[in-house]
C-alpha cells in the first residue's frame, strides 16, 4: 500500500509505470522507469546578512533501457502523463539492442519508504529556522572579540524517487539536513577560520550544539592565529575519526567503485583476496546506517541497502557497484548505484564508509605515542586508484608529547603516502566511532551526499 | 508561463522589485568503455528562478530588506509559489538595497553554432577524434571516456526594465589512459570544460597526456628540494585560477562581501602581498567579456552586464568583485559574477624560463590551497627533474608553500593561452617552493 510520501504528480504518474516498463522491455531485455524529485533550501545568517536560498529543484522521468553492453538513458524535466507512454516508444524505436536474458531485475518486491524523524523540516516555518540561526549566531560572536564573523547555515535536502522495473516497484521519501558554523578570525597574518558540523538522514533534532562545542570552536579558530607550519617528514599520528574516514574514502572507497574496474583504472581489481593493511583495518560501506546523511533505502537502480565489507581483517574483499559494472564483472550487484539527480548518470558511488572499530580506548592509544601529531578534522582529499596515492588535508594538527595531547598547533597539515604502506602502518585502532558527512564527486561532477568516518586510528605517514 | 508569473509579480503590490529567469537546457551524453559504448543519454529540461525584494523589519523595528526566491517547473502552481517567495522575503532582514537598474548589455560570444547543428553527432565527433588521435600514441591505451555537450537558453526580465536573452553552449570531456601492465600499470586522467568543440585542443592534449602517460612509467621517487619550480599549461591556469567551477583565492579574497563582513584582508591600492615582490609585478583582470570563457556571460542571474574589471595592478588591489547588494552598501559600481582570470603576457620566452637546472610539476593529485591564507601542501602525481636540458620524470611528494608568497616571486612566460577560465602566460617559473620527497 503506497503512504503518501509522493508529491501528488509523482503518485499521479506512478500506476502507469509498469506499462512504460514493458514497452521499453519489448525491444531491450531490461528495461526500468524512475522519477526523481530533489529540492534543497539553505539558510545563512552570518554578522552582516541572512538569507534564505533554494536551490534549483530537479524533477523529472528517466527511462532505461539496457541489453547488457550499452545503457540507454533519456531523462526528462517534469511528470507529464501523456508523454510517458509515448516518450518510452519514441525512445526505444529504431534502437538495435543485443539479445540478453540474463538481466536479473533484482527480488520482487512493492514499499515505501520514509526517513524517521522527530522534527519534520518541512513542519518548522522559516521564521524559527531563521531565529534559530540568528541565536546560534549570537551565542558564538559572544565567545570572543577576535572573531570577525560567525557564519551559520542549515541545510534542507528533499529527495523522492520511485523506481519501477519488471520485478521492483518502490518509492522513497529522504530528508537530509545538514547544519555547519563557521568561525572567521583576523590576526596579523591574515584571516583563519575554523568550523563545525552535524548533520544526518533525519530532522531537525539531529542539530543541536552545545556550549562546549562551540566554545571548542572558537578556540581552535583563535589558535590559528598563530599555528605553525610543521616541519614535512614522516610521523607518528593519531586521525580523529572524520580524519579516518576520509582516508577509507580516498584509499578502498573510490578506488574500489567497480566502474574504475571496468575502466582498467583501479589497482585493487589485481588485489581481491590479498592482503592490503595491517589486521586491524576493517573497511565498510553502508547505505543503510541509520540517521547517516549518505543513507538511502534503495539506490538509484532500486537495489534495498545493506552493509558491503569491502576490507576484512586487512585483506580487500570487494568492491561496490552499479547495475552496469556488475554485469559487466559478472559478479554481485552492491546497492551502490546513485546518480546526482535525473540529468545524470548512475555510476558506483560510496555511501557511508568507515574503518569498522577496535577495542583500544581512546586515552591508551594516545598514551603510547611518544612524539607524534593528532590531526582532527581534515579539509579534503584526493583519490588515486591507479598509483594508490593519497592526499589528505588535514585543517590543522596537535602536537602529541610523551602521550599527552599539547595544546601546539600546526595548520594546515598535508598527509600523504602509498594506501597500503599507509594502511599496514595502523598498529592500533580505538574503540569510539563517529561519522562526518559531506559531499563527494567522481572528479569534478556528479556531487552526492555521503558520510566518512570511524575510530580513531594510530600510524605513520608523511606530513607537510 | 512567463507571461502569468508577470503579471502575478506585477500585481502584487507588497513586491518592491523582481526578476524572472527562465532557463531551457538540452544536452548530450555518451561514455565510452574500450572500443564500446557504455552509455548514452539526452536530457531535457526548463526551470523559473524567480527572485523578489521585499521591505521587511527586523526585531526592533529597523527597516531593511528581504530577498526570497523560488523555483517553478512548468505547469507549476505559480500562486503558491510566489506567496512563498514573498514570506521568505519578509522574514529575511538586511540593510536596504535594490537590485539592478537597466544598462546596456554587451552580446558576448558564449554559443559553438558548429555543435549547435548536430549536437548528438558533434559529440560523437568529438570521441572518434579522441580515438583516432590516440591510435598513434602504441604505448596508452584508452580505457573510457565520456563527453557531455549542452546548451542553455537563458532569458531574464525584471521590474526595473532588463529585458535579455543569451544562448550558451558548454562542452565537458573526460577521458583516461592506461599505461603498461600488470601491476606496473599508470593512468593518467584528463578532464577539459570548455564552451567550443573547437577550444578542446584534442589533439595537443591527447599528445600531453600520452607522454605524461608515458613518462609515469619511468618516474622515480620524489626528490626533497627547494628552489625554482616549473609550471605550464592547465596545471598553472588551475594554480592561479584555481577549478573550473570551485573559483580560487585571488577571487574568494577580492570579494566585496568579504570585504563587507571584515574578511578579507586586501584594501584598494594596498599591496595584495605580505612581503616585497621578488620577481614580476602581478597585473590582472577578472573578465567576464572572455569570448567562450566558461565564467562569461552577457549577463549575471542579476541582469548585471558583462565587464572586464582590472583587479590587480603592479601588485596593488585596483577594485572589489560585487553583486548589486554589496555594490550598494559598500557605494561602489556593481561588476557581477567574477568570470575569468586575465594576465598580460610576460615578458621572457617560454624557452628561456627551462634553462638551468629546476623542477617541473605536471600534475598535482589536487591542487586546493586554503581558500582563505593560500597554504598549500599537495601531493605531486608527475613531476620532472631537469638538469642539464636532461628530463627525469618522477611521482609523489608533495609541494609545500603559499600561494601569495608564490605569485609574488616568480616569472610569467611572454606565450599566452586559453584554458576555459584563465587567459594568461602559458608557463611560470616560481623562484622558491619547495618539494618535500
Amino acid at each position: 500500500m503506497e503512504k503518501k510520501i509522493l508529491p501528488p504528480e509523482m503518485s499521479a504518474l506512478r500506476p502507469d509505470l509498469g506499462e512504460a516498463v514493458s514497452i521499453l522491455e519489448e525491444k531491450a531485455p531490461y528495461g526500468a522507469v524512475s522519477l526523481s524529485s530533489r529540492e534543497y533550501t539553505r539558510y545563512l545568517v552570518d554578522n552582516n546578512q541572512e538569507r534564505v536560498m533554494p536551490g534549483e529543484p530537479t524533477a523529472g522521468v528517466i527511462l532505461t533501457a539496457f541489453d547488457g553492453h550499452t545503457m540507454r538513458e533519456k531523462g526528462v524535466g517534469g511528470f507529464h502523463r501523456d508523454e510517458l507512454l509515448k516518450g518510452a516508444k519514441e525512445f526505444v524505436s529504431g534502437i538495435h539492442f543485443e539479445k540478453n536474458g540474463k538481466l536479473d531485475p533484482g527480488k520482487e518486491r512493492v514499499e515505501d519508504f520514509q526517513t524517521e524523524m522527530e522534527h519534520d523540516p518541512a513542519l518548522v516555518s522559516t521564521q524559527d529556522k531563521l531565529d534559530y540561526l540568528r541565536e546560534m549566531n549570537q551565542r558564538v560572536k559572544k565567545i570572543d572579540s577576535r572573531i570577525v564573523n560567525a557564519r551559520v547555515s542549515f541545510m534542507e535536502m528533499r529527495e523522492k524517487t520511485v523506481f519501477r522495473n519488471r520485478a521492483v516497484d518502490l518509492a522513497q521519501d529522504v530528508q537530509r539536513v545538514h547544519m555547519s558554523i563557521m568561525v572567521t578570525a583576523m590576526g596579523e597574518k591574515g584571516v583563519v577560520m575554523d568550523w563545525a558540523s552535524k548533520c544526518g538522514t533525519a530532522g531537525l533534532e539531529v542539530l543541536s550544539f552545545s556550549d562546549d562545542d562551540l566554545e571548542k570552536l572558537v578556540k581552535n579558530a583563535i589558535g590559528l592565529l598563530d599555528a605553525g607550519r610543521i616541519e614535512p617528514g614522516e610521523y607518528t599520528v593519531v586521525t580523529a575519526p572524520g580524519v579516518s574516514g576520509v582516508i577509507a574514502h580516498e584509499s578502498f572507497g573510490h578506488g574500489v567503485e567497480t566502474d574504475m574496474f571496468v575502466k582498467e583504472r583501479a589497482k585493487a581489481a589485481h588485489y581481491v583476496g590479498k592482503r592490503v593493511g595491517s589486521d586491524l583495518v576493517n573497511i565498510y560501506d553502508d547505505p543503510g546506517y541509520p540517521g547517516a546523511f549518505g543513507s538511502y533505502f534503495f539506490d538509484d537502480e532500486g537495489l534495498p541497502s545493506k552493509a558491503t565489507q569491502i576490507v576484512k581483517d586487512g585483506i580487500f574483499v570487494r568492491g561496490i557497484t552499479d547495475f552496469f559494472s556488475a554485469t559487466k564483472l559478472g559478479i554481485e550487484r552492491s546497492p551502490n548505484g546513485r546518480r546526482q539527480d535525473f540529468t545524470r548518470k548512475v555510476y558506483p558511488r560510496m555511501t557511508n564508509t568507515f574503518f569498522g572499530s577496535g577495542a583500544m580506548p581512546l586515552d591508551e592509544l594516545i598514551g603510547q605515542v611518544d612524539d607524534g601529531i593528532y590531526i582532527p578534522k581534515v579539509s579534503s582529499g584526493m583519490e588515486d586508484p591507479k598509483g594508490w596515492g593519497i592526499q589528505v588535508s588535514g585543517h590543522f594538527g596537535f602536537e602529541i608529547k610523551n602521550g599527552v595531547l599539547t595544546d601546539k598547533m600546526y595548520a594546515p597539515v598535508g598527509l600523504t603516502g602509498y594506501v597500503p604502506d599507509v594502511l599496514e602502518s595502523i598498529s592500533a585502532v580505538s574503540n569510539d566511532f563517529d561519522l562526518s558527512g559531506g559531499y563527494c564527486g567522481k572528479g569534478t561532477k556528479e556531487t552526492v551526499p555521503v558520510t566518512d568516518g570511524g575510530p580513531h586510528l594510530l600510524m605513520k605517514v608523511r606530513l607537510g | 508561463m512567463l507571461g502569468k508569473i508577470q503579471k502575478a509579480l506585477s500585481d502584487n503590490q507588497v513586491i518592491k522589485a523582481w526578476t524572472i529567469r527562465h532557463e531551457i537546457t538540452h544536452g548530450f551524453q555518451q561514455y565510452e568503455l574500450k572500443k564500446s559504448t557504455e552509455s548514452l543519454r539526452e536530457v531535457t529540461s526548463e526551470l523559473f528562478t524567480v527572485d523578489v525584494l521585499c521591505d521587511s523589519e527586523n526585531n526592533e523595528g529597523k527597516p531593511g530588506s528581504g530577498l526570497g526566491t523560488v523555483s517553478l517547473l512548468p505547469g507549476a502552481d505559480i500562486n503558491s509559489a510566489l506567496e512563498k517567495a514573498v514570506l521568505t522575503a519578509q522574514l529575511v532582514h538586511n540593510e536596504p538595497y535594490d537590485f539592478a537598474e537597466p544598462t546596456s548589455i554587451p552580446d558576448i560570444e558564449l554559443a559553438d553554432y558548429d555543435y549547435l547543428e548536430d549536437p548528438a553527432g558533434k559529440i560523437q565527433g568529438v570521441l572518434n577524434t579522441l580515438k583516432e588521435t590516440t591510435a598513434s600514441f602504441p604505448h596508452v591505451r584508452l580505457t573510457a571516456a565520456e563527453c557531455f555537450g549542452q546548451e542553455k537558453t537563458t532569458h531574464l526580465v525584471s521590474s526595473k526594465g532588463i529585458d535579455a536573452t543569451q544562448k550558451d553552449t558548454r562542452v565537458y570531456l573526460q577521458w583516461v589512459y592506461i599505461g603498461g601492465s600488470g601491476d606496473s600499470e599508470v593512468e593518467t586522467f584528463a578532464e577539459v570544460y570548455r564552451r567550443r568543440i573547437s577550444d578542446l585542443d584534442l589533439k595537443e592534449e591527447a599528445a600531453l597526456r600520452a607522454q605524461y602517460t608515458s613518462d609515469l612509467l619511468e618516474a622515480q621517487g620524489p626528490p626533497s628540494y627547494t628552489g625554482p619550480i616549473y609550471v605550464q599549461g592547465p596545471t598553472l591556469a588551475v594554480m592561479v585560477a584555481g577549478e573550473m567551477l570551485a573559483g580560487s583565492l585571488i577571487q574568494t579574497l577580492s570579494s566585496a562581501t568579504l570585504k563587507y563582513s571584515g574578511e578579507t584582508p586586501w584594501d584598494i591600492g594596498k599591496s595584495i602581498f605580505r612581503e616585497d615582490v621578488k620577481g614580476d609585478d602581478l597585473q590582472m583582470w577578472a573578465n567576464r567579456q572572455l569570448p567562450y570563457g566558461i565564467p562569461s556571460s552577457s549577463f549575471d542571474n542579476e541582469g548585471i552586464p558583462a565587464q572586464r574589471i582590472a583587479l590587480i595592478q603592479d601588485n596593488k588591489l585596483a577594485a572589489f568583485i560585487a553583486d548589486q547588494r554589496f555594490a550598494n552598501y559598500l557605494k561602489m559600481q556593481p561588476s557581477g559574477d567574477f568570470g575569468s582570470i586575465e594576465i598580460p603576457g610576460g615578458s621572457i620566452p617560454q624557452s628561456e624560463l627551462q634553462t638551468g637546472s629546476y623542477i617541473e610539476i605536471a600534475e598535482y593529485s589536487w591542487f586546493n590551497p586554503s581558500p582563505v591564507t593560500g597554504d598549500f601542501a599537495c601531493e605531486i602525481r608527475l613531476g620532472y627533474i631537469v638538469e642539464d636540458g636532461k628530463r627525469k620524470p618522477f611521482k609523489g611528494g608533495m609541494l609545500v608553500g603559499n600561494l601569495l608568497d608564490a605569485l609574488a616571486d616568480m616569472r610569467w612566460s611572454k606565450e599566452t593561452g586559453f584554458y576555459g577560465n584563465y587567459l594568461g602566460p602559458k608557463a611560470a617559473l616560481f623562484n622558491n617552493l619547495k618539494v618535500v620527497g
